[in-house]
């Protein structure tokens, strides 16, 4: 055989499809919920570390200490604190292209949470705009309860 | 093969494990992970900052998050700390041991976490365990782990009768190890005069393996923390010591598909070479505990021979006359071991916390009666391989 | 009749009618038979005009009868017992329409202790996604030639220079000789069945998602000009599945199996599918 003959080489479409369940938990589910119902957002405090995450999370990353009880609630408001713009279209994404993803700090949090920023166009998107949540009508119960952050 | 001993003794100094079950809505990943680290943690009497490293594994296709050990920092404490990420299929619980083992045997870290988790309720086992398969031909014919090959050779050498009977003991023994273990995912409480009925009625799978054989399809985490002997003195009181592991492949696959036999098993081979450079002359005789990688009732019967390198039928004489059960010659799971609870990530990493636990003589109600002071555990995975861990109560080898 | 968890089987039959979900049971026209063993038998029946449950003798003419002792059914009922857990611990069995019996949890509300308080359960959020992935493999050289082969309706293997093992699905190198093979040859096409796996369980095929039908047998194939180890891994004709016989070697002793040939499909790209499966050489 020759070492570099390639002329049998071809490309086979191949395709990969199998289901899955992904669960929340209790702490993922309280965010949640509290968004759709009431239209609140919240995160968790640590004490030690004194930091507030959000998404809210079980223990604290740094300490390890358990905090999943140290609820509090958030403003609705909020600061880019990053971003970038989205403009490859791919049929996962949440949105058609381009869009603003960014990392939006909510007012009273310490930790910024990513999302989708609306009401300004990708070219005069800058850090340090101000923002506020829009909330969605109907969602299946994903951090898409808030449909977007648009700027306020 | 070239194997050079240790720099230095590694052993066990805390062990986690979460309540296995195939229910875990109430929590996500990293909150599932923290319930095995936090035990093990309280296990060793350590605070996270006493930890140098984490190790990190599973087998990503079954929940299909990548990069999992990221998410799940928050749940793991690997902040701010080196970390690693293993990943071997089947196996992975006993890489993840192997990983730590040899990070603190070569002395780049004095106190390591390894972490083996799995959520199966998130994604399709046997689905997932197709697509490691070879996509342009074997991933249309694989049946995940599901087979019966042990089955239709055991029956071939020793009968159907004899070989039925010898699976179903086997798998009523794990049953009634199951009972004792508050961990096992499923424990039936299967009664002796239930053989017959089972061998008719538990609903087929694939030829003669049905239901009642195979291995759950389990969540939940294990968590080993693994020192330096300095370190381990300091730290506990009963720390079991990894004496040696080894891991054996290969390369074919085909020729499982095959009805030829003897064939040389990676199980024997690994086994073989192990007790060989460790000088163990008489297996059976030597160890107290083994906790075997055991995905089915036919194979729990079947590998008996290959890992304790028996001849003719005296693997099955072990099963018909109970040596395995907990109080027996050679105690086999007495945790219950995969049939009853397999979180396939962290399932091999169990095999070695469990018999870990037996040294130590705290497993609590499943506890072997007598002496416990040697350990086996082995892994299992892909096509065919084996991982195969040896613990000791002293440091006197 | 005896109590489990303070609760009588009766109790359970009795409140089915208050528990009914027609919504549940939409479109479902079928009867069910209740075996509880050593309590009597009841018959639903389940219709466009809604449920009626009656105590039997016996249960024939049932589309489905499950047979459970009486804790088991309590248990079930209540949550304390795991519908799949009893299944495989042969303690429920069901006998016909399977799939009837696994729709029932949907035609009524959970059994409720009387007295009991209803604490009302946290809302846990759960999200299901059937990931679907496009994606492209590259044959290379080597495999590509053996799929070659395929659409000219030769099976082709590689064989090793040293240790003259041949390969088919073929691989570049002799992994135990360390060497690359060099040498194709043309092997079967029919051969004699080694291996069957008898699967009635419905997996998904990875390739699309669908469940693939059951039963269906997944076999090794020692194909004529291979030695003992040799062996082709395809798929059998379905309804030949109760008809081939597995060949065996222990040792001496040799028992041969049924003598199967490929049967090609009429568009060959190249692919796994272009032999449909092997079926009785007759």
């Amino acid at each position: 055989m020759q070492k570099d003959d390639f002329s049998k080489s071809y490309v086979v479409e191949g395709k990969l499809a199998l289901p899955y369940t992904y669960f929340a938990g209790r702490l993922g589910s309280t965010f949640l919920t509290t968004i759709r119902d009431q239209q609140k957002i919240m995160g968790v405090r640590c004490n030690q570390c004194s930091k507030v995450f959000v998404p809210p999370r079980q223990t604290c990353e740094r300490c390890l200490s358990d905090i999943r009880e140290n609820w509090v609630t958030l403003e609705n408001t909020g600061e880019v604190i990053n971003f970038t713009v989205v403009r490859e279209h791919d049929k996962h994404l949440p949105r058609k292209t381009p869009y603003i993803l960014g990392m939006i700090r909510l007012d009273g949090a310490d930790t910024p949470m990513v999302h989708i920023i609306e009401g300004v166009n990708p070219e005069s998107v800058s850090e340090g705009m101000r923002v506020k949540a829009v909330f969605a009508a109907e969602s299946e119960g994903t951090i898409l309860e808030i449909d977007h952050f648009i700027i306020s | 093969m070239g194997y050079k001993n240790k720099k230095r003794h590694v052993g066990i100094i805390g062990i986690g494990e979460t309540k296995f079950s195939s229910h875990r809505e109430d929590v996500n990943q990293p909150e599932m992970i923290h319930e095995a680290v936090r035990r093990a943690l309280d296990d060793a009497g350590l605070q996270i900052d006493d930890i140098d490293c984490v190790v990190h594994g599973n087998m990503e296709l079954f929940e299909m998050v990548h990069q999992a050990d990221m998410w799940h920092t928050i749940g793991t404490g690997a902040y701010g700390k080196s970390a690693f990420r293993l990943t071997t299929g089947g196996t992975t619980g006993g890489t993840l041991v192997c990983g730590a083992d040899n990070l603190v045997a070569s002395g780049m870290y004095d106190v390591v976490m390894a972490i083996g988790f799995e959520k199966l309720q998130e994604g399709h086992t046997t689905g997932g365990i197709t697509n490691m398969a070879d996509p342009l031909w074997a991933r249309k014919l694989q049946s995940g782990a599901l087979t019966a090959q042990a089955a239709v050779k055991l029956i071939a050498e020793f009968g159907e009768e004899r070989a039925r009977r010898a699976a179903m003991t086997y798998r009523i023994i794990m049953d009634k190890h199951a009972c004792k273990n508050p961990n096992a995912h499923r424990a039936f409480h299967l009664e002796w005069d239930q053989i017959d009925d089972l061998m008719k009625h538990s609903p087929p799978l694939i030829g003669d393996l049905r239901l009642i054989h195979m291995c759950s399809q389990s969540d939940g985490a294990c968590a080993i923390i693994f020192a330096s002997e300095k370190k381990a003195r300091e730290i506990s009181d009963t720390p079991v010591w990894i004496r040696d592991h080894i891991t054996i492949h290969r390369e074919e696959t085909l020729n499982l598909h095959n009805n030829f036999y003897p064939i040389q098993t990676t199980h024997r081979f690994a086994a073989e070479k192990l007790y060989e450079r460790n000088g163990i002359e008489n297996p059976l005789e030597y160890f107290d505990v083994f906790e075997m990688y055991d995905p089915s009732a036919w194979w729990g019967v079947d590998w008996l021979r290959d890992f304790f390198l028996l001849e003719g039928d005296q693997h099955i004489q072990m099963v018909e006359n109970h040596d395995i059960m907990i109080d027996g010659k050679m105690p086999i799971n007495p945790s219950g071991g995969v049939i009853a609870t397999n979180p396939i990530g962290a399932t091999a990493m169990v095999r070695v916390a469990e018999a870990a636990k037996q040294i130590r003589g705290d497993a609590g109600e499943h506890q072997i009666p007598g002496k416990v002071e040697h350990g086996l555990a082995s892994s299992f995975g892909g096509t065919m391989w084996t991982v195969l861990t040896m613990l000791e109560k002293e440091t006197n080898w | 009749m005896g109590e489990y968890y303070g609760i009588d089987v009766a109790d359970i039959f009795n409140s089915m009618q208050s528990r009914f979900r027609p919504e549940g049971a939409e479109g479902v026209e079928a009867s069910i038979g209740y075996d509880i063993t050593g309590t009597g038998m009841w018959e639903l029946r389940i219709g466009p005009g809604g449920m009626s449950l009656d105590k039997r003798d016996e249960l024939t003419g049932c589309d489905v009868v499950v047979h459970v002792d009486a804790q088991t059914f309590v248990g079930l009922n209540i949550g304390k017992i795991d519908a799949m857990a009893a299944l495989g611990a042969a303690k429920l069995k069901v006998e016909g329409d399977f799939n009837l019996f696994a729709a029932t949890g949907k035609m009524f509300t959970k059994y409720v202790i009387p007295g009991q308080e209803v604490v009302p359960e946290q809302e846990l959020l759960v999200l299901k996604k059937t990931i679907s992935v496009n994606q492209r493999f590259a044959a290379g050289p080597v495999m590509g030639t053996f799929l070659q082969g395929l659409k000219e309706k030769k099976i082709l293997a590689i064989k090793c220079p040293v240790c003259g093992r041949l390969q088919s699905p073929p691989r570049e190198i002799c992994a135990p000789c360390r060497v690359r093979n060099d040498e194709w040859v043309e092997i079967g096409p029919s051969g004699e069945m080694r291996m069957l796996e008898y699967c009635y369980y419905a997996s998904p095929d990875p390739l699309t998602g669908e469940t693939r039908e059951t039963p269906y047998g997944a076999i090794g194939i020692l194909l004529d000009g291979c030695g003992e180890n040799e062996v082709f891994w395809h798929l059998l004709r379905p309804d030949q599945l109760d008809d081939v016989q597995m060949g065996i070697v222990m040792g001496d002793s040799v028992v041969h199996g049924s003598r199967l040939r490929p049967v090609w499909s009429e568009n060959r790209n190249g692919s796994i599918n272009d032999i449909k499966y092997f079926e009785i050489e007759r």
